[in-house]
């Protein structure tokens, strides 16, 4: 199938949520496993929670936008800001960097994101924001699950 | 939601619903005054009931793991999914997991305690 959405939302801490939920019912259709959900559920959250937090320091007025596309098996995704932006991507994506440690973040959000998503980049402009793309692919559909 | 229950010298909290960082910063100060009222031996996060939790869950449990430290205190995660168990391990926190009941790590806690 294919299929195509975009959402904006506020950068506010609970929007983490709505942003599982609007994309865990996008991917649906394409009847994927429980861990294949909750492995997609834990990317988006992580994407969406650096945006809001990192990006934006939840400033509840400046936008977050997620582009989804569904080609087949395939889900590509776009989680964009144009908040903070990162100053070095790749001490960024070191497992356990942070740079906000007081609040407890752990440092590992971008190691999930590249251990659940099939391919993932990052581009990012300090002062101008970043644009997180990955995509996964959901395993088909067998004939013996249909019929269940 | 946390439910968090004191058993002699150990904690037991029970996670429930979804842990992101909106829920990790509603309960964590919960969590760490019952760590803090007075020598805890150990800590059981048992995630029985949790339905999902991403990096906010690590930060979380590695945050009272610091709290834990000055009373030498275990931290053991109990029946987190699949996809947490890849979240745990990723965080080098694979050999705190344990699958089973409260009682089995009570058990298991009593022997190492025993032993020191």
């Amino acid at each position: 199938m294919r299929n195509e959405m975009t959402l904006s939302f506020v950068a506010i801490e609970e929007n983490e949520a709505l942003a599982r939920m609007a994309l865990t019912c996008f991917i649906t259709p394409l009847d994927p496993t429980l861990e294949e959900i909750s492995e997609f559920k834990t990317i988006v959250s992580e994407a969406v929670t650096n945006s809001i937090i990192h990006g934006y320091n939840c400033d509840g007025e400046s936008l977050v936008t997620i582009h989804a596309q569904i080609d087949g098996q395939k889900v590509s995704m776009t989680v964009e800001d144009h908040g903070e932006g990162i100053f070095d991507i790749e001490q960024a994506m070191e497992p356990m960097f942070t740079t906000k440690p007081l609040m407890e973040r752990s440092g590992m959000g971008f190691t999930i994101m590249e251990s659940f998503s099939d391919h993932l980049s990052v581009e990012s402009t300090p002062g101008n924001g970043t644009i997180v793309r990955f995509e996964k692919m959901f395993s088909p559909v067998t004939e013996a699950s249909r019929m269940r | 939601m946390a439910d968090i229950i004191q058993i002699d010298d150990i904690v037991v909290v029970t996670l429930a619903g979804e842990l992101d960082n909106l829920e990790a910063n509603k309960i964590r100060s919960t969590i760490s005054s019952s760590i803090f009222t007075g020598t805890v031996k150990a800590v059981i996060w048992n995630l029985s009931k949790l339905g999902f939790m991403d990096s906010a869950g690590i930060g979380l449990i590695l945050g009272r793991m610091r709290d834990l430290a000055p009373y030498k205190g275990e931290t053991f995660i109990l029946n987190p999914s699949p996809t947490m168990e890849k979240i745990f391990s990723f965080s080098g926190l694979a050999s705190n997991i344990r699958h089973g009941s409260v009682d089995s790590v009570l058990g298991e806690i009593g022997g190492v305690l025993h032993e020191k």
